[in-house]
This record gives C-alpha cells, structure tokens and sequence, in this order.
C-alpha cells in the first residue's frame, strides 16, 4: 500500500506537467498558428533536432509563392513540422514531399487559394516506410499512425504559417475535400505485382522517394465479386469518366489500387502500362452526355477540335494523367478513384537524408 | 528560464508588401483616354469587359485596346505591366470570381497603380476578403475595386451586358478624379 503510493509520487514528478502544456497549446492557438487542432509548442532544441536531420541550410529558400510574396526556408518547414507532431527523423520526408508539391503547377499558381480547395496527396516509396514506421496496410488513407497523419499536416500548416494562406482570407475553397492536408500514402510495395510508383517518376533502385500531386476528392470503386478483369476494369471506366468532375477537354486521375484488383490485373498478364493504356483508349463521354448536362463546351479543344455528338471524347491523354498506386489491405476488392487537380508532374523526389 | 515557443510564420513582411504602394494620380475625366482591358480568360469575363469598353467608347470615346492574362491565378509579369502602362492611361481587370484570380486582379491593381496608371479591378462580390488580404499583402490596404454580384460565369449575353452597365459608373469613379485634378492643375 505505502509503496504504491509512493511509486504513484514518484511518477507524477516524472511526467510532464498537463497544466504547463496546456497553456502552451492554448498560446499557439491564440496566435492564429493552428489549423484548428492542438500543435505541439516548438521549442529551439525540438527544432534543431529537426535541423540536424539534413544537411541542407536551415536558411535555404525551399518554396516561394509569388502572389502573395512569402518564401518557405528549411527553418520554416521545420517549426511547422515539428508543430504538426511530426518526430525529427520524418523531417527528409517532410523537405521531399514539400519539393514534390511544389514541383505541380497548380500549387505554384493558385491551387492553395483555389474554391476547390484540393488536397496534396502524397505517396512514399522505399526502406523509409519501414524505418520511420509508415502504415503500408490496411487504412492507406488514415488515421491511425503517426507518421502519415502528421507530414501531411505539416504541408498545410506550412501553406498556413509560411505562405500565410488562411481559411476564408486568401484560402477560398467552397467546401475544400475531406482529409486535406492528412492524405499520406505509403505504397503496398510488398504485395505490388508491379514496379513502385517512384520508379513511375523516374527514382529506382529501392531509393526512398516521395510523390505527390493535388487532388480534389476520390471516390472508390468496389468490385469483388467479379472474375472477369475486363469487366472491373470497365467499371473504372464508368467511375473515371463522371461528368461532373469534368471541366476541361483532358483531366487526372490517380488510381489506388487495392493489392487484390492490381493482382487480379496482373494475373491477367498487364503490367501498369497495360491498365493506364486500357483506360485511356476508353475512358471519356460522347458530346451528347456533356451536352445534356450543360458542359458540351468541356470536350472542345482549345484549338476548336470537337469530335462531335455521337462520339467519345477521351479525356485522359497518356500515362502522366493516369498514375497507377498499389495501397491498402489485401482483404477486399475495393479500390479509390483519385481526381486529381491540375496534372501530375510525373517526378518523384529522392529522401535525402544527412550524410 | 524556459525555452520561448518559435513562431512558424517567419514574421516575415511579405516581400510583396516591402513598401506602401502608392495610387497613381487620376484624371479629372476619361474624355480621350486610352483604357486597356486585362481580360483573365475567366468565364464571362471577355463580354464583360468588352462591354465595359464599349460603354466607355460611347459615353466618353476612349479608344480601347485589349490583352489576355497570361495565368488567371497569378499577377502579371513584370514585362506585361510595363508594356501595359506604357500604352494605356487606364486600365480595367477582371472579372475575378475565383479564389487566386480575384486575389490576383487585386494584386495587378495595386502593381499598375505603383506604376502610374489608375485601375478598375472588377471582382464579384464574394471575394472581397481575399481582395482585401491581397491588396494590403501588396502594401495598399484598402485599396478599392469595383464589384458585381457573384456568379457572373453563368449569365447569358444580356444579362453580361447589363451588369457591365450597372458598374460602370464605379469603374469610371475608380479611374476619375475631377476634384482632385483639377487642384492638381490649380496648384500647378
């Protein structure tokens, strides 16, 4: 009894003091930091921890946005890292999958401020997933594990803190997409019938790289009791080819394959060129279904073409706007359809950790 | 003493806004002048603006002229910019009804304002706060632009035409100052 109580003492006096935090994460909230969740309060020794996991200068200028005439510096990405919860030893993540977005267009011009609010999503690849303790299971998309959830939160609370972009000042989204700034992927490597997705974007050799692009929403395809490959892969076809989300002649889409539908494609002989090519030759509408919804403008080109009434007009050009990831459990044949905003870049980042 | 909790925002002036911008000097009246419209490709927006330039021909014979915004979401090259102030007295933008083109429209407003040339930026009213943001981000809060009500990309040819003729008496309040020209004169 007298020792248990004493053990009781002794480990109130180890743990941290709740009150003191907590006036801490109150503090970053009133300073207008917080994307509306607490922060961790960062402090200079947890931010040159963070500092110390690359070789790159802590003043180096990794992201500048014209418009608004704000640059991001590694000591930036840093603190805002470290806020977002992350452990120093995601920081190369971090740096890599802020290189990668910002490698997109549409970041770089008006995507943060965009009314349709699109989120990054990134996709790790490599020995990193395993080292640092990504989830490459089930739940590809969160929550649940460290790592995934807060290097995401750590691009948006970048755009907020560095860019200066806010909600209802320059951020203007209408109503934004479920689970911007937490979408992290780490590839299902181990059951890929196929080469990683890095690799898709030009880093090989079982080097960890990070990819991301913008997205703006998903949505799945479930399919599971369907033998016939041809037929799963028509209805992506039908998901892929929605009209509402269709505002240009061309768009994006990311497929995350579910381990059993790449398997399933792959037992049928196709590689990820095979599928992306299957779906570009089909994927699209006749003018007469963009017409009856009000977009028979969407499918004529700039240069006026218009493949007529009667005819399907594809939209998607060539394997850049279809990128093929293998994510989730091997439990069930469900899969997500990813519409991306803008384009992909095509490029993967290398994680660059200190030498 | 405790370790200070660092500040993720740089407290950083934006570079954007490294000095007050000035308004540019208006005239006491459009009689005469060369107005260029900065057309940013948005839905709606070239009938828009070239209904507004006919008005002006009509009521006030402007010669207008026109050009495309290179990137609807950002502001306009610097070459643009000078080419621009170089061959207009006036310049009117729009019409922002999105998220960075808005913002941008702003952002183009005060550069050409710096610049020497008095501009109408035209934005639908649903975007007045990252208007806002913007112009003062560029070191001109305040700044002022003319607004129609939000949405302009799904109005028909007449309905265009009317709302050009319903700001138009703004845009010409935006680029005029016939008091003040006129004391500039007397001063001078």
């Amino acid at each position: 009894m007298t020792a248990d109580l004493t053990d009781g003492a002794a480990a109130a006096a180890a743990a941290p003091d709740p009150d003191e935090a907590q006036r801490a994460i109150e503090y970053c909230y009133e300073q207008g930091w917080s994307d509306g969740l607490p922060l961790v309060p960062a402090s200079k020794p947890l931010v040159d921890a963070f500092l110390a996991t690359t070789d790159k200068d802590p003043g180096e200028i990794i992201g500048s946005l014209e418009q608004v005439g704000r640059d991001v510096t590694v000591y930036l990405a840093a603190v805002n890292a470290a806020m977002a919860g992350c452990k120093p030893e995601y920081f190369p993540v971090v740096l890599a999958a802020f290189e990668a977005l910002m490698r997109e267009r549409a970041a770089r011009g008006g995507g943060f401020q965009s009314t349709s609010g699109p989120a990054p999503l990134i996709v790790v690849n490599g020995p990193v997933r395993k080292e640092l303790g990504f989830n490459t299971a089930g739940g590809a998309f969160g929550p649940g594990f460290r790592p995934n959830m807060t290097i995401p939160r750590a691009i948006g609370l970048i755009v907020r803190n560095a860019f200066g972009i806010h909600p209802h000042v320059l951020e203007q989204a209408t109503q934004g997409v479920p689970g911007r700034w937490s979408i992290c992927i780490a590839e299902n490597e181990e059951e890929s019938p196929w080469e990683p997705f890095a690799e898709n974007g030009g880093v090989g050799g079982g080097v960890s790289a990070v990819s991301a692009t913008l997205t703006r929403t998903m949505e799945f395809v479930d399919n599971r009791h369907t033998p016939d490959h041809e037929d799963v892969l028509r209805d992506f076809q039908d998901t892929i080819g929605r009209i509402g989300s269709l505002i240009f002649p061309q768009t994006s889409v990311a497929l995350v394959l579910c381990p059993e539908h790449a398997q399933m494609f792959a037992a049928a002989g196709m590689s990820k060129a095979d599928v992306q090519n299957w779906l570009i030759e089909r994927c699209g509408r006749t003018g007469r279904e963009f017409r009856l919804a009000g977009k028979g403008n969407v499918p004529r080109k700039p240069d006026g073409t218009f493949a007529g009434e009667d005819e399907v007009h594809r939209i998607l050009s060539g394997p850049r706007q279809i990128p093929v990831i293998v994510a989730g459990a091997k439990n069930a044949a469900i899969s997500m359809v990813v519409r991306i905003f803008g384009e992909w870049s095509g490029t993967a980042v290398p994680v660059v950790e200190k030498k | 003493m405790p370790n200070a909790i660092l500040d993720p925002t740089g407290s950083v002036k934006s570079k954007a806004a490294a000095a007050a911008a000035p308004r540019a000097p208006r005239p006491a009246s459009l009689r005469g002048k060369r107005v260029g419209l900065l057309i940013n490709t948005k839905q709606n927006a070239r009938p828009f603006l070239e209904e507004v330039g006919r008005l002006l021909e009509d009521k006030y014979g402007v010669t207008v002229t026109k050009r495309t915004k290179v990137n609807f979401a950002v502001p306009e090259p610097d070459e643009v910019i000078k080419e621009m102030a170089a061959e207009n007295d006036v310049i009117v933008t729009g019409v922002g009804d999105c998220g960075s083109c808005s913002a941008a429209a702003a952002a183009d407003g005060v550069v050409f304002e710096a610049a020497g040339v008095p501009v109408a930026a035209i934005i639908t009213d649903s975007f007045k706060p990252t208007a806002d943001a913007m112009a003062e981000l560029r070191g001109a809060p305040g700044y002022k632009y003319a607004t129609t009500a939000h949405p302009v990309a799904v109005l028909t040819e007449d309905q265009v035409k009317e709302r050009a003729a319903q700001v138009l008496d703004d845009v010409v309040a935006l680029l005029t100052d016939p008091a003040g020209a006129a004391s500039r004169e007397a001063g001078a």
